[in-house]
Order: C-alpha cells, then sequence, then structure tokens
C-alpha cells in the first residue's frame, strides 16, 4: 500500500468531484426547475474551457475565466430563451432532443473554430508548482481550484436554501403554476436558472483548462458523468448533487489506483446499485 | 367505403415499401442501401418503445453494439454459421433488454432516460477498456460474412449487392414481425399506456410489465441489426456502442416522425443517404445533422410524415385516414402537457 499515492487519488477525487457537484448543481437546478435533462450541459463546460483559453491570451487568467462564465451564461440564456421556451407546451421529449441537436452544433463548432487536436495550458505563474502536504507533494492550482469549488458551491446551496431569490426558484420547482398566480415573473426566473447553470458549467470548463487541458469531445466526456452525479444525488436535490458529485469522483479516481480497466464503468455500477437501493436518490425526496 | 380506402392505402404503402428496396440499390451506393435497412430495424424497435409506448431511450446501442460484438465474437472465433450468430444476437439483444430494462422501468421520465443513457455508457466503458476481447478504439476486425445456408443449399453473400438482399429479406421479416405486433392487442396496450399509464393501470393493465415487455422486444430487433452491421464492414467499431448511435437512433425515428410503422424507416433513409452525401463534401456535417434536429424539434415536430400529410391536405388529397393502431402527425397530438 502506497499512502502517497493513494493520498493523491484522494485528493484527484476530491478535485474532479467538486467539479461534477458543480456541473451537477446547475443540471440539477435547470431539470428541476424546467424539467429538462440539458443535454447541452457537457458542450457548454467545453465551449466555458475554449473560451477561458482564447480570453485568458488578451486578458490573462483571471480575465479569461470571468469570460468565459460571462460567454457561456449568455449562451445559455439564448439557449432557453429562443429555443426551450418555445417548447414548454409539448412534450419535454422535446426540449431533450433539442438540447441534444445544440450539443451537436455547439461541439462542431469548437472543432470548427479551435481545430480538433488537443491542447495544453499551464495554470498561472502564481500557483505554478506543488506543496508538500506532509503524506505527498500535490500541485498548488489544483488544490485552489478545489477550495475555491467548494466555497463556490457552498455558496450556491445558501444561495438556494437562505435568500429570497432562492426562495422563488425553489417555489418554481415545486409549483411553477401557483408560482406564477402569485406574481413572480417565472418565464424571467427560467432564464435567469438556465444561464445561471450554464455559467457554473462554463466555470468548471475554464477552471480544468490548465488541470485537464483542451479537447473537442471534452464536453461529451464529462456529460454522462454528470447525469449520474444527478441521477445519484436525486433529482433537483442541491445537497444530493453535491454529495454525489464527490462520491463519483473519488471512486473513480480511487478505481483509477486500484484497477484502471474498471475506473469509468465503476462510476455506472454505482448509479445502477444506487438507483436500485434508493430510486429517488440519495437525498432527493421524489 | 373508408375502410376500403384505408386498406386500399396501407396496401399502396407496403407496395411503395417493396419498390423503394428493388430501387434503393440503383440510388446509392449498396453498402449504404444496406445500412438504410439495417438502421430501419434499429429505428423500428426504437419507435415501438418510444413512438408506441411513450418511453424515450436514449441507450438503444447498448443493444445494438452488445449483439454486433456477440455476432463478431462468435464468427472469428467459433466459425459460427450465419443463421446461428443472427439468431444469438437477436436473443443477447432481448436478453441484455430484458435485465437492464427490468431497473431502467422502476423510473420513468427523465430518470428512465438518463438511466438508458447511462447503462448505455458503462458498457462503452467496458468494450473501450477490455481490450482483450473487443479491441478497445480499434474495433474487433477481421470478422467474415459466412454464406447463407439454407438446408442443403449455400448461397455466398461476399458482393454487397448479395448482401444487400440478405438484409432487406430480414429487414422484411422484421418489419411483418412488427406490423403484426403493433396491429395486435399487445399493441393497443402499449398505446394506451403512452397515452395515459394511470387510466391503463386502473383498467387493470401491470404498467411495468408490459413496458418490461416493449422494452425487451425491442432490444432483440435492435440485436438483429446489430448482427448485420457487424458482417457489412467486417468490423465492430467501438462506435457501434457509443451514445452517438443512440441519439442517431433516436433523430430518425423522430425526423420521421414517430408512432406509427413507416416514419422511422423515411426517418433511417433520410439519415443514413443525408450523411453519405454530406461527410463526402464536407467532414464537419453533424453540425448540419445539430441544425436539422434543432428545425424539426421547433417547427416539425411530426417529422417527415406530418411533412407529407401537410403537403396532401395543402393540395386538397383525401384527409390522412388513421389505421388501427397508427398515428399521424404525432406531432400535434403530443402538443399538450403531458407528465412522463
Amino acid at each position: 500500500m502506497n499512502v502517497s499515492l493513494f493520498a493523491g487519488a484522494i485528493l484527484n477525487g476530491l478535485v474532479t468531484g467538486m467539479l461534477y457537484a458543480l456541473m451537477g448543481v446547475g443540471l440539477s437546478l435547470i431539470l428541476g426547475l424546467l424539467n429538462i435533462p440539458n443535454f447541452a450541459h457537457g458542450v457548454l463546460y467545453a465551449l466555458g474551457a475554449y473560451v477561458m483559453f482564447s480570453g485568458a491570451k488578451a486578458f490573462g487568467f483571471l480575465g479569461g475565466v470571468l469570460a468565459a462564465v460571462a460567454a457561456i451564461a449568455v449562451v445559455g440564456a439564448a439557449i432557453e430563451y429562443l429555443g426551450v421556451r418555445r417548447l414548454s407546451r409539448v412534450h419535454p421529449d422535446y426540449t431533450l432532443l433539442l438540447t441534444f441537436g445544440l450539443s451537436l452544433i455547439l461541439t462542431e463548432t469548437i472543432i470548427l473554430v479551435w481545430g480538433p487536436v488537443g491542447i495544453t495550458f499551464q495554470p498561472p505563474a502564481l500557483l505554478a508548482g506543488g506543496v508538500d502536504l506532509g503524506v505527498t507533494v500535490y500541485p498548488k492550482y489544483r488544490l485552489a481550484v478545489m477550495l475555491f469549488t467548494a466555497a463556490l458551491v457552498l455558496a450556491c446551496y445558501l444561495f438556494v436554501t437562505r435568500t429570497r431569490y432562492g426562495a422563488i426558484i425553489r417555489a418554481g420547482i415545486e409549483d411553477k403554476d401557483t408560482a406564477a398566480a402569485l406574481g413572480i415573473n417565472i418565464r424571467l426566473v427560467f432564464t435567469l436558472t438556465f444561464a445561471a447553470g450554464a455559467g457554473l458549467a462554463g466555470l468548471g470548463g475554464a477552471l480544468m483548462v490548465p488541470v485537464r487541458g483542451l479537447l473537442s469531445t471534452m464536453g461529451l466526456d464529462i456529460l454522462p458523468f454528470a447525469f449520474v452525479v444527478v441521477v445519484l444525488g436525486g433529482l433537483g436535490s442541491l445537497p444530493g448533487a453535491i454529495l454525489a458529485g464527490l462520491l463519483v469522483g473519488v471512486v473513480q479516481s480511487l478505481m483509477t489506483v486500484i484497477w484502471a480497466p474498471g475506473a469509468d464503468a465503476s462510476v455506472f455500477a454505482l448509479m445502477t446499485l444506487g438507483i436500485i437501493a434508493r430510486p429517488q436518490g440519495l437525498l432527493g425526496q421524489r | 367505403m373508408s375502410r376500403l380506402w384505408s386498406r386500399n392505402e396501407a396496401v399502396l404503402r407496403f407496395v411503395l415499401l417493396l419498390a423503394a428496396i428493388v430501387v434503393l440499390p440503383l440510388l446509392v451506393r449498396p453498402v449504404v442501401a444496406s445500412e438504410i435497412w439495417i438502421f430501419a430495424i434499429a429505428a423500428m424497435a426504437l419507435n415501438l418503445i418510444f413512438g408506441y409506448t411513450g418511453m424515450l431511450s436514449f441507450g438503444q446501442a447498448t443493444f445494438f453494439g452488445l449483439a454486433a460484438y456477440t455476432a463478431g465474437l462468435m464468427m472469428i472465433h467459433w466459425q459460427a454459421p450465419l443463421l446461428a450468430v443472427l439468431a444469438a444476437g437477436t436473443l443477447v439483444g432481448a436478453l441484455a433488454a430484458a435485465v437492464l430494462g427490468y431497473v431502467c422501468i422502476q423510473r420513468v421520465g427523465t430518470y428512465f432516460i438518463m438511466l438508458t443513457f447511462g447503462f448505455n455508457q458503462m458498457f462503452f466503458f467496458i468494450a473501450y477498456k477490455w481490450t482483450s476481447v473487443t479491441g478497445g478504439d480499434d474495433g474487433l476486425p477481421g470478422i467474415p460474412r459466412p454464406p447463407l445456408a439454407l438446408g442443403p443449399a449455400s448461397i455466398r453473400l461476399d458482393s454487397s449487392l448479395r448482401y444487400y438482399v440478405f438484409v432487406a429479406a430480414v429487414f422484411l421479416l422484421a418489419f411483418y414481425a412488427m406490423k403484426r405486433i403493433v396491429d395486435s392487442p399487445l399493441g393497443v396496450i402499449f398505446q394506451s399506456i403512452r397515452e395515459n399509464p394511470g387510466r391503463a393501470a386502473a383498467v387493470g393493465y401491470d404498467v411495468k410489465r408490459y413496458k418490461w415487455i416493449a422494452f425487451t422486444i425491442a432490444g432483440g430487433f435492435t440485436g438483429s441489426a446489430g448482427v448485420l452491421y457487424s458482417m457489412m464492414f467486417g468490423i465492430v467499431p467501438l462506435e457501434s456502442m457509443s451514445w452517438i448511435i443512440s441519439g442517431d437512433i433516436v433523430f430518425m425515428v423522430l425526423i420521421g416522425g414517430i408512432g406509427n410503422l413507416y416514419g422511422p424507416l423515411l426517418g433511417a433513409a433520410a439519415f443514413k443517404w443525408l450523411s453519405e452525401a454530406i461527410s463526402v463534401v464536407w467532414e464537419r456535417w453533424p453540425l448540419i445533422l445539430g441544425v436539422a434536429l434543432v428545425l424539426v424539434v421547433l417547427f416539425l415536430r411530426g417529422g417527415l410524415v406530418e411533412a407529407f400529410t401537410r403537403l396532401r391536405d395543402a393540395v386538397g388529397g383525401p384527409r390522412a385516414r388513421r389505421e388501427p393502431g397508427e398515428r399521424v402527425a404525432v406531432g400535434v397530438t403530443a402538443e399538450r402537457e403531458t407528465g412522463w
């Protein structure tokens, strides 16, 4: 047993897990409020990464990240306003297919603009190098990303559960019609929530660029894991998405050390077991 | 009178289908023509669970790929005969669908879609990583195309045209079987579940059990399509198990029009023909596919069949009549807020 190896794997798992939680929170809010599994969520993550890459060249690292969040939030708002909204009266399956079509379009757009070849990217100078944690030496940048996303995910949770705006979102998830009848502009809430969820995905993509690099298929690769997180955590449950995100990230990372060929499949096996044992998800109500 | 007309129309459609089978290899390369009928079987299968029973599966490639790998391995390692392989692949598809479907149908709506999708990914990653058996990313090459042994006679299928005839024959059998299923009382139960699962349960039908049956039958059909696919190029590519294929099958059904027998066939033909035509010209053809999908979803939810119906109504032809167990222009009837 190599303690340092396992400590590194667990830390890697927590970094990935926080990313999954970030994706899961956005996906879960969109799913809870608009009742659609957003198949474009993965490609929004990828688009965030690529926008950050181009933005960082012009405005530096922080500027690139901010540009990515803003751009992807706008794209998300546009998807809701121009597409999803028009389908509010038809069967939800059609909305799913719309987001699937958008996913294809955006993936191909990424290849057209940035090319199909993978790109690597160095973390900013301030966060370069490693920190000695006693058990293992770990890259500074990854630690920073882990702490930042943890704080952000916590802030999202507090926003939804403790603020007035969060109460509106929860009311919308509970009962859209009644919320609208009480004078809430539910359409606007839909658009803003979609934009926020997309922005979180874009942020996740941007922050992972120095860790994972850029690949045109990165959106398609992460989407299934984001779905697993939401299903495992419970549809519409934010604490569930956070817990499931961490669980999936750590399991996947540890399996890579123990038995690499089964690392990805184990995540889906975990989901299946979860669904059989707790159909409503780990912390889901429904 | 109207019964007679609708019967004539049904015959006419079938004659048109036969004509299409004959003419298709003259219009496109026989390989593409074969691919069209192979995916038509898979689209027909998804139509049974999505169009007729109301469950959108985003994981049909699981059964397509499992059957394709099964067939490939049987032929490479055991030199198994053609019909045995076809039967085995169909069985594997149905069995896998029975096992996975049992878990999936416990949930409805978004959960169901994500479960089918999740299982698809699980098998994809297993095939990707289990390189000693599946060849991983490189695919499983070296699959022979054994001759068709019918009693003492043995028909070689080595040319792509000969193989096309075999594929078309299997397709027609599958089509006939599917027509019998959707026209049967079982098919009517499926549709009642799509229309209103609560009411179907209230009049005494075990909804979960019938969903499970539909899912299993569809898995078998999809499996047979996978077997035909494995022999076509002599290789099972890893992509045959990917969620992109699952999405393609959903797209074919949608573009053709869900809930009637001919829609998925039109959809498969249009999809495969377009992808062949465009991919030669432009490598980034999924972009056009995505645009088409978005446009269909936003403006033409009934698919090609609805387009035909609208066109016919516009030129003043006879009003579209519904055959038993058939919904024309489902997009219009689906134009209501339904639960999952």
